[in-house]
């Protein structure tokens, strides 16, 4: 049976809209799961990664699908980035300039991206009501906010989950968030530590990856070899989830010391690097783009602050700057090597800020009408979605809210936003119940 | 920023008492964020530049003092630099444009729409009101010929990019009273003073105010801050430059008020001054007519008026004004002011 131990565990159910890749009866998970279901839940990984092991052959795998998720942390505005507002009393001193797409317009303060813009879905109707800025990260991150008992995996735990590779020798799920203010690490919620997100805060290279300087290279080998010849005989004689999850878990870790160059932008040619810029953000891109050609299936890059209570304007005159420099540069160098047709790029924060301009020139926290961004896999580019009213007070047109923007994210990847993981005896969707994916902006 | 509010031809009067008090007399609504000031004809009347794109004026000593929007043209941006020349004024905006206006009627009288490529933050003229100064973000300093709107200098001496790689910002500039010497300071705290009589515009001192800028490579990773205004001394020895002290939180304008005053030509500073208690940035400097003290405005999501004895740095007094202060307009017998700020304006006794 799939589950290892007691009546914890998840697993797919199966059931969906469409046919699902790694689906397992539902009835089973049921009989399996017949002790109940407690609270807390947390999934058994052997479990799962037999379920993954069957289905090693699906079509989202074949796609090779990769997310890049650029968190604007703090809460970035949409009148100064995709839904200006100029000559209004709440649009701010700075002009929408038109784009490479006849008809959307977006903030001065983009210049880059206005040329690239054949690669981008804007959605300007996020209607998602959180204002402050745990609750609201916790919210757009998940898709959905935790229900008494159970805490969801977030976008990069599910994404890791769904297009992760058993055998990868890369991480599934990278995290970089180096500032420390409003710091989130991410959650794997049920999904387990498994698919919990490499997380880099201190340093853009991961911590006790490198082979240690008193053992020699070919002693490293030695013993993983020695380790494996042993390792196989073993599970030869005694087959069980556990001993494969070890061996995964040995697998993994060899190949997360083998790719510590992948963090490494001294790696990249001169002239690469020079196109990213000299920007902290800048090298985090780069390395997002490395890791993605490598096999991630999901990195989230955190471009701190933009919490603009006070000096909006000036803030976003310098943030706007590194984004537009940085997304720009991603967006070329993802094409020109093939990869942007297969990597979502994302820019969202935890919400917007207010119409109204404060007396320190700034603006505050606002959830109820802002804007993000979609570039690349699965999306129709050159797309403006939705509608603000003609101060950005309030969503007109194509309301969406986080489980919508969520389904939406996982549609442009390919999977099947309905598909449900098996809680004990519970199932849960893979984006809030009633999401819908917004397929104006798919492609 | 200076204006010709200043007194071209000032006459010292040592004996005067000093203020002791700041009192806010008035308080007049603005539709919208003013930026920029400018004293007309008689000083009572004010021209405000808007965050509505407009020039407005207001008869402060009118029993209900309301403005009035000048004129039909506007702006296509916040107007953030105001001067006036004679029965003229001169606005310069976030769009990169200058307005010569009509000041009794509004009439648009010549307008460059592209003076900088990037948001103008600040203006000054000469005393005799022959040249315009416009700094912006371009990071450029231009000299306008105030008669024909022809372009006499343009000089680029300041760093375009932070030390982090970040734009820059050209927030303020100032001309000393008899016209001979520029200022101009930007976001990281640089002062260039310039011979401004010569035809080069040669830099004479370089003035350094590292603690105007605050970068947090940590926390939130980027900055706020700068220079954001500039007067010279009457006498053209002392420089006052205003801004913000370092600030923990950058999200708010939470830091000191800061202002420092230096000797220019010696390159000594002589006073390091900051309040605590009334925070933000300086956005508006002015020395009285006999350069024994100076007012000191600005804010955070209040604002402030300050008084501070020149000699000693001491503060002498104070006020609260109830809206971010961004200019202020100094009455010729410096016994008021008419502060302009977010969605207000008021008239000052001291």
């Amino acid at each position: 049976m799939f589950l290892s131990s007691g009546y914890r565990g998840i697993g797919d159910s199966g059931r969906s809209s469409q046919s699902s890749p790694v689906g397992v009866s539902r009835r089973g998970f049921l009989a399996a799961s017949a002790a109940g279901v407690g609270a807390n839940l947390v999934a058994d990984m052997s479990a799962i990664n037999g379920l993954r092991s069957a289905a090693m052959a699906s079509e989202l795998k074949r796609q090779d699908k990769r997310v890049i998720l650029l968190w604007l942390a703090g809460g970035a505005s949409q009148f100064e980035t995709w839904d200006p507002k100029p000559g209004t009393k709440t649009g701010g001193p700075f002009r929408a300039i038109p784009t490479n797409v006849s008809g959307i317009r977006i903030s001065e303060l983009l210049p880059g991206l206005a040329e690239r813009m054949q690669h981008t879905a804007i959605i300007r109707s996020l209607n998602t009501k959180i204002a402050d800025h745990g609750t609201a990260a916790a919210l757009m991150e998940c898709g959905r906010r935790d229900d008494p008992g159970i805490r969801y995996p977030d976008i990069g735990a599910v994404v890791a989950r769904e297009l992760g590779r058993l055998e990868s020798k890369v991480p599934d799920y990278v995290s970089l968030y180096t500032s420390t203010e409003g710091r989130r690490k991410g959650t794997s919620g049920f999904l387990g530590s498994r698919y919990a997100p490499m997380f880099l805060s201190e340093s853009m290279t991961p911590a006790n990856i490198l082979r240690s300087d008193s053992i020699t290279d070919i002693d490293h080998r030695d013993r993983a070899a020695l380790r494996e010849a042993m390792a196989k005989r073993f599970v030869a004689q005694s087959k069980s989830h556990s001993v494969d999850s070890q061996m995964s878990a040995y697998q993994r870790v060899h190949g997360l010391m083998a790719s510590a160059d992948l963090f490494d932008v001294e790696h990249e040619p001169a002239d690469v690097r020079a196109r990213y810029g000299p920007t902290q953000f800048g090298e985090q891109c780069l390395i997002a783009r490395r890791l993605v050609e490598a096999g991630v299936p999901f990195v989230k890059v955190a471009r701190a602050w933009w919490d603009s209570h006070g000096q909006n304007f000036e803030t976003h005159r310098e943030l706007c700057a590194d984004l537009d420099h940085c997304m720009s540069a991603l967006l070329d160098d993802l094409e020109q090597r093939g990869l942007l047709e297969n990597t979502l790029v994302i820019t969202l924060g935890e919400f917007g800020r207010t119409p109204s301009i404060n007396a320190s020139l700034g603006r505050d926290h606002f959830a109820n009408a802002w804007s993000c961004s979609l570039s690349g896999a699965g999306v129709r580019g050159g797309v403006a979605y939705g509608e603000t009213d003609a101060e950005g007070q309030t969503v007109v047109d194509g309301e969406a809210n986080a489980g919508d923007l969520f389904a939406t994210i996982l549609a442009a990847l390919g999977i099947d936003h309905e598909h449900e993981y098996m809680l004990g005896a519970r199932p849960i969707p893979l984006s809030d119940f009633g999401s819908r994916p917004i397929e104006a902006v798919l492609g | 920023m200076p204006t010709d509010l200043e007194p071209s031809s000032p006459e010292p009067v040592a004996t005067a008492p000093l203020p002791t008090q700041v009192v806010v007399d008035a308080t007049y609504s603005l539709p919208g964020i003013a930026f920029c000031c400018a004293a007309g004809e008689p000083p009572t009347t004010i021209y405000a530049g808007l965050s509505d794109f407009a020039i407005h004026r207001i008869d402060t000593a009118a029993e209900k003092p309301q403005p009035i929007r000048l004129g039909e043209a506007s702006h296509d941006s916040y107007v953030t630099g105001l001067v006036r020349a004679g029965d003229r004024l001169i606005s310069g905006g976030y769009d990169g444009a200058l307005i010569w206006w009509n000041a009794a009627d509004g009439e648009q009288l010549r307008r460059i729409e592209t003076a900088h490529d990037k948001w103008i933050r600040g203006l000054a003229i000469t005393p005799d009101a022959t040249r315009l100064v416009s700094v912006a973000d371009d990071m450029r300093t231009k000299v306008w010929d105030v008669a024909t709107g022809e372009q006499i200098a343009d000089w680029g001496d300041h760093e375009v990019k932070t030390p982090q790689g970040y734009p820059s910002m050209l927030y303020a500039v100032a001309l000393s009273s008899d016209g001979q010497w520029l200022a101009t300071g930007d976001k990281t705290g640089e002062v260039l003073v310039r011979e401004f009589s010569g035809a080069a515009g040669s830099i004479v001192a370089r003035l350094q105010t590292p603690v105007m800028y605050t970068w947090d490579p940590r926390a939130r990773n980027h900055s706020i801050g700068g220079i954001r205004s500039l007067a010279f001394s009457n006498d053209g020895q002392s420089l006052a430059i205003g801004g913000m002290g370092k600030v923990n939180n950058i999200d708010h304008l939470e830091g000191p008020s800061r202002l420092e005053i230096f000797d220019w030509q010696a390159g000594v500073k002589l006073h390091e001054i900051e309040d605590t208690q009334f925070k933000g940035l300086v956005e508006a400097l002015r020395f009285a007519p006999d350069d024994r003290w100076l007012i000191a405005a600005g804010g955070d999501h209040s604002g402030f008026v300050s008084i501070y004895e020149v000699g000693e740095g001491k503060l002498l007094a104070q006020s609260k004004t109830g809206s971010h202060v961004h200019d202020i307009s100094l009455a010729p017998d410096a016994t008021s002011l008419v502060t302009v700020g977010h969605q207000q304006a008021t008239k000052v006794l001291l």
